[in-house]
C-alpha cells in the first residue's frame, strides 16, 4: 500500500487505542529484550556487568536522540527524514569549530542545535513552499549536504581536553553522562508531545491531514516546527557525537541512519504518522544497541548482528502489518 | 507549437549524431606526456586527497598534461575510470584502489590499451607495485609495540586487540597479521586466548561501538595492547576504553600514521608506522613513469616482495613522531624539495 | 493525471496520446536528457557522443538499468524495494563464491538467482501476507542481506572470480556499443511494452494506483505484488551477477548505497517511491542515463565526482517539482 493511501484511509486517531497499542508493543519489546538478555546471560555469565551497561547505553546515547528526531518526522506525517546523516555531520562540525574556538560547552551545544534547526528549517522549506514529499526531498538533500561537506573538510575532531571531549567521557551515578541527556529528552518528549497543544497538533496533522486542517490547524507551521524541532535533536546528537566519536569524517554519520529508522519502527511510531509512543524509543533503542554486544559475548563476528538486526525488523513490521489489518475489519 | 519545436529538436538530434560521431574518430592532436591519476576516494582518510595533489604538482614540475580521477571507493567506478583514462589518451595511469576486487578487470581494460599502470600499496600482477611492504610494516609497528609490552609489562599483557578492517581485504590481513607477528617476536609467549579482534572498519567513530562491545566481554583486561590496520581503527578502541574508564593501561600502536603528528594526539596511541601516503607519487614518478616518458623500458615489477619502487615504512614512537610536521606541511616542504626526493628522506626520524 | 502511462480505459487518439507524451513525465526526463546531452556535446566536444564514450556510459550503467528495469515494477505496483542495493552485493557476492568454489558459471547463476528470489519472496510474504509497511519491511531485509553478503565474503572482504570467458562475454562489442547494454536497453524497452500495451501492465499500474478500485474491478493486488516483489528481486540478483562478471570479483563495496542511487534517478525519469501507478521503464532508462551522463560530463572536465550528488540532488528535486505542478500529488 502506497503511504498516501493509508493516510487517506487511515481512521482518525483514537487516544485509547492509541496508548493501549503503544504499551502492547512495549511488552512485547521489553520481553524480547528481556529474552535476549537472559540467552546471553545464561551462556556467559559475565554479561551481566556494569562494562555491558556502559557499552549499551554509550551507543543508546547518540542512537535515542537521533530517534527523537525521526520519531518527531514520522508522527507529524513526515514519514522519515533521510538527510540525518547530513544533518549529524553538519552540526557535528559545527561542534568541533567551535570547541576549537575555545567555546564553553554550552555555547557548543547551542550552536549544534542551532545548525541542526537551520538544516531542519531548509527541508522545510523545500517541502512547504514545494509542496513536496519529505521522504523524496530529504533524500536530496542528503545527498546535496554530503556532497557539499566532502567539499569543504576531510576530517574533524573536537580537541583532546576540552570540555566536549570531557563530557564524552565522563559518567554520571554509574552512567555514562552522555546517556542522560538522551533519557531526560526521552521522557521529556513523550510526555509533551500527547499533553500539549503543539504536540497534539503534531500527531493531528500525522494522523489525517485534511481533518487537522479543516480543525483550523496551520500545517505549514506545523511542518516548519516538527522538521526545525527534528533538525534540534538531530544537532543535540551531534554534540554526544562529536564528544565520544574522536576522529570523524563526512561519511561517519551513513551507517547509523537504518538503525535509527529500525529503532523507529520498532517502538511502534508509525511512519504513516500520527501513531506512536516516544517512551517505547528507550525499549526498543535499549534493544537494538543490546543486539551488538549479545553477539560479541557469544563470539559471534559483527558481521552478523545486521542479519539479527534486520530480520527483526522485518518480523516486527509484518506482525504490526499483521495486528493493524486484524485490527480494521 | 511545444509539439513542432520538440519534434524538430528530436529530428535535429537524430540526424547530428551520425556526423557528430564521424567528428569523433579524428583524435585531438597530442605532444605532450599524458598522465592520468584515479584517486582511492574513501572519505575515510585525509591523504586519499593529497596523493591527488602531490601527483599534480609533480607532474606539472615535469610539464605532463595531468587527469584526476576519483575511484569513489567503488569497484565500478574505479574500472570506469580506466576505460575513461584510455579513452582521454593518457600514456600512464597511477591509481590508489581501495577497492582492489576490481583490479583484475582493470589489468585486462589497461593491458589491452597497452597503458602501463601503477598501483600503490595493493599488488595486482598486471600493474607495476609501488607502495609498502604491508606486512614488513605490520611487523615492524608490531615489533615497536612489542619493545613497550615487553619494557612495562614484561611480555604479559591481559589481552592484545587487534582493530580490523575486512573491507581492506588483503592488506588488512598484513598489517594486522604483521603486527601480530611482530608482537610476538618480542614477546613470543602471549597466549593463544589473549588474541582478540574486533571489526572497526578501518574509522575511528564508525568502529567505536564494536569496540565498546568487544571491552565488555572482556571485563576482567586491564593490561591492553592495541594493534590495528590503521591509526583510526586502533583510535577506536583507545576511545573505547576511555569512555568505559579503562584506558589507563591501554597501549595502541597503530599504522599510516595518520593520527600521530599535530598537537590532537592521544596519550595512548604509543606508536605508529609513517608511510607518507600522500607523498608516494614521487616513488612512482621517479622509477616508473618518467622512465617511460623518457621512452625507456620499464621492465613490468608487480609483486611486493619485489617491486617497481619501494616506500620504506617509517616505525615511530610518540615521542619521535613529536618532530614529523602534520601532512599539509609535509606536503608544502616535499614539493620545495629538489626531484625525487621521498618523504621518508626529509622526514623519518629513524631511518633504519 | 496527464501521465501517458496511465493508459485509461478507453482508446485515446492519437493527438491525445502526443499531448500526453509531450507533457507527461517521460517527456521531461526526455527534455532533460537531451539537455545533458547539448551541455555534453557543447562542453566536452564532440567526442562525448562518440561510440568510445557513450560505451563507457553504457558499461557502468548496465546494472543500475537492469535493477532498475525490474525495480520499477514494483514502484509501479505501489511497493517500493530497498533491498535491491543489498541484494546486488548479496547477489554477487553468492555468484562470485560459488565460482570460487568450482561451479560453473550457468549453475551458480541459477543458484543464486533462486536465492534472491527467495529473499524476494520473504519480502512478499511480509508485505502482501502479513500487511507490513513496504519501506519498513524492505529496509530490514537491506540491513540483512548486507550482513549475509560480508559473513560471505569473509575475512578478505571480497572474493575474486576473475572469469576471462565471463569477462570477455559481458564486454563484447556489436556495432562499437557493449552487448550488455544494448541488451539492457531492448529489457528497458520490453518492459515498457509490457507496462504499456498489455494486461499485464494494466493490472500493474491499477493495482499501484488505487488498490481497492483495482481490487473491486476484480484484479488479485496479491498476486500482482508478490510478482511485483520478485520481479524485483530477480533483477537485483541479475545486476549482481553481471556485476561479479565485469569486476571479476564480489566486495562489500558492492551494491552498497545502490537502493536510493537507483531510485533517485528513476524518480528523476518519472517514477515515484511513495505513489504507484506512475512512470515509466523508458523513462526510468532516460533518468539513469541522464545522471550517468552528468557524472560522465563531470569525469572529462576533471571536476570532483562529489559534484554528482549535488547535481542528482538538485535534479531530484527538479524534478518532483515539475511532476507536482504538471498534477501531480501535492504534499502539504
Amino acid at each position: 500500500m502506497s503511504f498516501n493511501q493509508a493516510i487517506e484511509t487511515a481512521p482518525p486517531a483514537v487516544p485509547l487505542t492509541v496508548r493501549f497499542g503503544g504499551w502492547g508493543t512495549g511488552l512485547m519489546l521489553l520481553a524480547v529484550w528481556l529474552l535476549l538478555i537472559a540467552a546471553t546471560s545464561l551462556y556467559r555469565p559475565d554479561f551481566f556487568s556494569h562494562q555491558t551497561v556502559l557499552a549499551v547505553t554509550f551507543t543508546m546515547a547518540v542512537v535515542g536522540v537521533l530517534a527523537i528526531g525521526q520519531g518527531i518526522v514520522a508522527m507529524s506525517g513526515g514519514f522519515i527524514d533521510l538527510s540525518q546523516p547530513a544533518n549529524m555531520i553538519l552540526a557535528s562540525l559545527v561542534a568541533v569549530r567551535l570547541s576549537e574556538a575555545g567555546m564553553p560547552l554550552a555555547v557548543v551545544i547551542v550552536g549544534a542545535i542551532l545548525a541542526g534547526m537551520l538544516w531542519g528549517a531548509f527541508n522545510a522549506a523545500i517541502i512547504v513552499f514545494g509542496k513536496l514529499n519529505p521522504v523524496i526531498v530529504t533524500l536530496a538533500t542528503n545527498f546535496i549536504g554530503l556532497a557539499a561537506l566532502f567539499l569543504v573538510f576531510q576530517l574533524a575532531e573536537v580537541p583532546i581536553g576540552s570540555e566536549i571531549y570531557h563530557f564524552g567521557r565522563a559518567s554520571f551515578l554509574g552512567l555514562p553522562a552522555i546517556f542522560w541527556p538522551m533519557l531526560a529528552l526521552v521522557l521529556v518528549v513523550g510526555f509533551l508531545v500527547p499533553r500539549t497543544r503543539y504536540g497534539r497538533r503534531m500527531i493531528a496533522v500525522g494522523g489525517n491531514r485534511a481533518a487537522a486542517k479543516a480543525r483550523g490547524i496551520s500545517l505549514k507551521a506545523t511542518r516548519f516546527a516538527t522538521f526545525m524541532a527534528a533538525g534540534g535533536f538531530v544537532g543535540f546528537a551531534a554534540v554526544l557525537f562529536a564528544a565520544t566519536a574522536g576522529p570523524f569524517n563526512p561519511g561517519s554519520a551513513n551507517t547509523l541512519q537504518l538503525n535509527i529508522i529500525a529503532g523507529v519502527i520498532l517502538a511502534g511510531i508509525s511512519l504513516a504518522g500520527g501513531r506512536g509512543n516516544f517512551w517505547m524509543l528507550l525499549l526498543s533503542v535499549g534493544f537494538l544497541s543490546t543486539i551488538p554486544t549479545s553477539l560479541v559475548f557469544f563470539g559471534l563476528s559483527s558481521d552478523t548482528q545486521s542479519i539479527f538486526q534486520g530480520f527483526i525488523l522485518v518480523i516486527a513490521v509484518a506482525i504490526d502489518g499483521w495486528r493493524a489489518r486484524r485490527a480494521t475489519p | 507549437m511545444l509539439r513542432n519545436t520538440t519534434t524538430r529538436t528530436l529530428a535535429m538530434m537524430a540526424l547530428s549524431v551520425p556526423a557528430i560521431l564521424g567528428l569523433a574518430g579524428v583524435a585531438e592532436a597530442q605532444d605532450k606526456f599524458k598522465l592520468g591519476m584515479a584517486v582511492g576516494g574513501n572519505t575515510c582518510c585525509e591523504w586519499m586527497k593529497s596523493q591527488g595533489d602531490v601527483a599534480r604538482a609533480l607532474a606539472e614540475k615535469e610539464g605532463w598534461d595531468y587527469v584526476e580521477l576519483s575511484n569513489n571507493n567503488d569497484p565500478a567506478t574505479a574500472l570506469k575510470n580506466a576505460q575513461i583514462f584510455v579513452q582521454e589518451g593518457v600514456d600512464a595511469v597511477i591509481q590508489f584502489n581501495g577497492q582492489p576486487s576490481s583490479n583484475p578487470a582493470i589489468s585486462a581494460v589497461m593491458k589491452q590499451a597497452g597503458v602501463p599502470i601503477v598501483t600503490y600499496d595493493i599488488a595486482d600482477p598486471g600493474m607495476y607495485f609501488v607502495g609498502i611492504d604491508n606486512l614488513a610494516a605490520g611487523i615492524a609497528g608490531g615489533e615497536g609495540l612489542g619493545a613497550i609490552v615487553k619494557e612495562k609489562w614484561a611480555c604479559n599483557p591481559d589481552l592484545v586487540i587487534s582493530a580490523e578492517g575486512a573491507a581492506a581485504g588483503i592488506v588488512n590481513e598484513w598489517r594486522t597479521g604483521g603486527m601480530r607477528t611482530g608482537l610476538k617476536n618480542v614477546c613470543p609467549d602471549i597466549p593463544a586466548e589473549k588474541w582478540v579482534s574486533f571489526e572497526s572498519q578501518g574509522d575511528a567513530a564508525v568502529g567505536l561501538p564494536a569496540a565498546r562491545d568487544l571491552l565488555a566481554a572482556h571485563p576482567d583486561a586491564k593490561k591492553i595492547a592495541v594493534v590495528g590496520l590503521n591509526d583510526g581503527g586502533v583510535l577506536a578502541l583507545i576511545n573505547a576504553a576511555e569512555q568505559l574508564g579503562r584506558a589507563d593501561e591501554v597501549i595502541g600502536w597503530g599504522q599510516d600514521g595518520a593520527f600521530i603528528t599535530g598537537d590532537n594526539v592521544n596519550p595512548h596511541l604509543a606508536g605508529s608506522v609513517f608511510y607518507f601516503l600522500e607523498g608516494y607519487a614521487v616513488y612512482a614518478i621517479k622509477d616508473v613513469i618518467k622512465p617511460i616518458a623518457e621512452g625507456k623500458e620499464v621492465p613490468l615489477k608487480a609483486d611486493a616482495g619485489d617491486p617497481a619502487s619501494k616506500v620504506q615504512p617509517c616505525p615511530v614512537t610518540a615521542e619521535q613522531a613529536k618532530a614529523v610536521p602534520d601532512m599539509a606541511e609535509r606536503v608544502k616542504q616535499l614539493l620545495a624539495a629538489p626531484a625525487g626526493t621521498t618523504e621518508y628522506e626529509l622526514f623519518c626520524p629513524n631511518k633504519g | 493525471m496527464t501521465d501517458v502511462t496511465a493508459a485509461p480505459a478507453r482508446r485515446p487518439g492519437l493527438s491525445e496520446d502526443w499531448r500526453a507524451a509531450l507533457t507527461g513525465s517521460v517527456a521531461s526526463i526526455t527534455l532533460t536528457f537531451i539537455v545533458v546531452v547539448a551541455i555534453g556535446w557543447f562542453w566536452v566536444g564532440p567526442k562525448f557522443l562518440s561510440f568510445g564514450n557513450i560505451s563507457i556510459i553504457g558499461t557502468f550503467v548496465i546494472v543500475p538499468l537492469i535493477v532498475g528495469a525490474f525495480a520499477g515494477f514494483a514502484l509501479l505496483s505501489g511497493v517500493v524495494d530497498l533491498s535491491i542495493g543489498s541484494m546486488v552485493g548479496f547477489s554477487s557476492a553468492l555468484f562470485a563464491l560459488l565460482l570460487s568454489l568450482g561451479w560453473d558459471p550457468a549453475s551458480a547463476g541459477a543458484v543464486t538467482l533462486l536465492a534472491c528470489l527467495c529473499f524476494g519472496g520473504i519480502n512478499a510474504i511480509a508485505i502482501v501476507g502479513f500487511g507490513a509497511e513496504p519501506i519498513a519491511a524492505t529496509l530490514g531485509m537491506l540491513v540483512a542481506l548486507r550482513g549475509i553478503a560480508w559473513v560471505l565474503l569473509g575475512s578478505q572482504g571480497s572474493i575474486f572470480a576473475f572469469n576471462l570467458d565471463m569477462f570477455n562475454l559481458v564486454s563484447t562489442t556489436v556495432g562499437g556499443l557493449p552487448l550488455f547494454f544494448l541488451l539492457a536497453i531492448a529489457l528497458t524497452l520490453v518492459a515498457a511494452l509490457v507496462v504499456t500495451k498489455t494486461r499485464v501492465g494494466r493490472h500493474i499500474r491499477a493495482v499501484g494506483g488505487d488498490d481497492k478500485a483495482a481490487a473491486r474491478a476484480g484484479i488479485s493486488v496479491k498476486k500482482v505484488r508478490v510478482a511485483a516483489l520478485l520481479l524485483s528481486a530477480f533483477g537485483a540478483g541479475l545486476g549482481g551477477i553481471v556485476y561479479a562478471a565485469q569486476l571479476g570479483s564480489a566486495a562489500r563495496a558492492t551494491g552498497f548505497g545502490l537502493e536510493f542511487q537507483v531510485y533517485a534517478a528513476l524518480m528523476i525519469g518519472g517514477y515515484s517511491i511513495l505513489r504507484g501507478g506512475v512512470g515509466n521503464p523508458i523513462g526510468g532508462a532516460l533518468g539513469l542515463l541522464a545522471v550517468a551522463g552528468v557524472s560522465n560530463i563531470l569525469d572529462l572536465k576533471a571536476i570532483s565526482p562529489y559534484f554528482v550528488n549535488i547535481i542528482v540532488g538538485l535534479l531530484l528535486l527538479a524534478a518532483v517539482l515539475l511532476d507536482r505542478i504538471r498534477g501531480g500529488d501535492a504534499y502539504e
